[in-house]
């Protein structure tokens, strides 16, 4: 890229400036609005979990063992301390927290909405319905070990 | 690429969570999201969606952005895969013709999108600057911009100043909006030598 500085006389710098409050001007205010409210995610104080196994993705390279027919996709999430291991099926997520523990699990859209659910004495939790659209899982077990997952859309 | 100084330290308040420092990012930047959504012609929706994706992942990553000049580069590409991403959902029912991500450079050649980021960057530091502008600068030059045009009769009636001091308020305004720092490197002087100016495309 020329780090030579454009040269511009007035007539030069009066169009630019028209055409940088033209392109701003031309970006509706809802997608601006929506962008400024993506910060209310910023620096959540949570592990990270990984994608680390899915069934449509890893399949072939590991078949699955699993008896389970109902599901239709399996998902696991790894981070240093936990992990989450999803099955989704026709209109539900079943969830196990490993190593198993009781917890809660919230479920985060995009917009900032949020729902709860409780992960049981052996980490099991289940989602119905199945979110929509993109969302993310936030675990907390009673044992205060978190895990965020990254976002998923199904 | 000149104002770095301006953007690294608008993303270290970010990192520090100062909420106004990220309107302020986005202000800069939001136009360049949406000039990559229309040059893919999606529609509103898709655009919205690329557009969430595209601040949530810098919203995660901003700490981790080792440059944070770097960060107009870093949106142009997110975005370009957050395109590819939704229009491969949009077309997993017909076919699945388009590139994986790994392909998406060939889609636009890279003097485009790299002529996309400089333009992009210039209008952010054009903004800037004249949001800085005294007030009467700003009323000037906003009147001055007007589509259609406004007679100088008009616009010494609103602002209540002679005809006659137009044109000499006008060059002072542009003046001061060239001495801005958020234009350092990016602008320059015009040259007496009209012979430079031809080599300014």
């Amino acid at each position: 890229m020329s780090a030579v500085p454009e040269v511009y006389d007035d007539e030069d710098l009066m169009a630019a400036l028209r055409q940088a409050l033209a392109g701003r001007q031309a970006v509706p205010p809802e997608f601006v609005e929506a962008a400024k409210n993506a910060f209310a995610w910023h620096n959540i104080d949570a592990e990270l979990a990984e994608l680390t196994y899915d069934s449509n993705r890893d399949a072939e390279a590991e078949p699955s063992t699993r008896a389970e027919t109902a599901s239709i996709r399996a998902l696991t999430f790894t981070s240093a301390h936990l992990t989450l291991e999803l099955e989704v099926t026709h209109d539900s997520l079943l969830g196990q927290i490993v190593p198993a523990q009781a917890g809660t699990i919230k479920v985060q859209l995009r917009d900032g909405a949020e729902t709860t659910v409780p992960a049981d004495r052996i980490g099991r939790f289940t989602i119905r319905p199945i979110p929509s659209g993109a969302f993310r899982l936030h675990c907390r077990t009673s044992a205060d070990a978190d895990a965020l997952t990254g976002w998923i859309t199904l | 690429m000149g104002d770095d100084s301006s953007v690294s330290a608008l993303v270290a308040r970010v990192c520090d969570g100062d909420q106004e420092a990220w309107s302020e990012l986005i202000e800069r930047y939001i136009p360049l999201v949406w000039s990559i959504c229309q040059r893919y012609q999606l529609s509103r929706q898709d655009a919205d969606d690329v557009s969430q994706s595209v601040w949530l992942l810098l919203v995660e990553h901003i700490a981790s952005l080792r440059e944070a000049a770097a960060l107009p580069g870093w949106l142009s590409t997110t975005t370009r895969h957050e395109v590819f991403r939704v229009l491969r959902v949009a077309r997993r029912h017909e076919h699945d013709d388009l590139p994986p991500d790994g392909q998406i450079s060939g889609d636009a050649d890279e003097a485009t999108i790299e002529n996309e980021l400089i333009v992009a960057e210039r209008n952010a530091a054009l903004r800037a600057a004249f949001a800085e502008l005294q007030p009467n600068c700003h009323d000037l030059l906003s009147l001055l911009m007007n589509d259609p045009p406004l007679a100088y009769s008009d616009v010494s009636a609103m602002l209540d100043i002679p005809v006659g001091s137009i044109g000499p308020k006008r060059a002072r305004c542009l003046e001061r909006l060239r001495q801005s720092p958020h234009l350092a490197g990016i602008i320059s002087q015009p040259a007496e030598d009209a012979g430079i100016k031809e080599t300014r495309r």
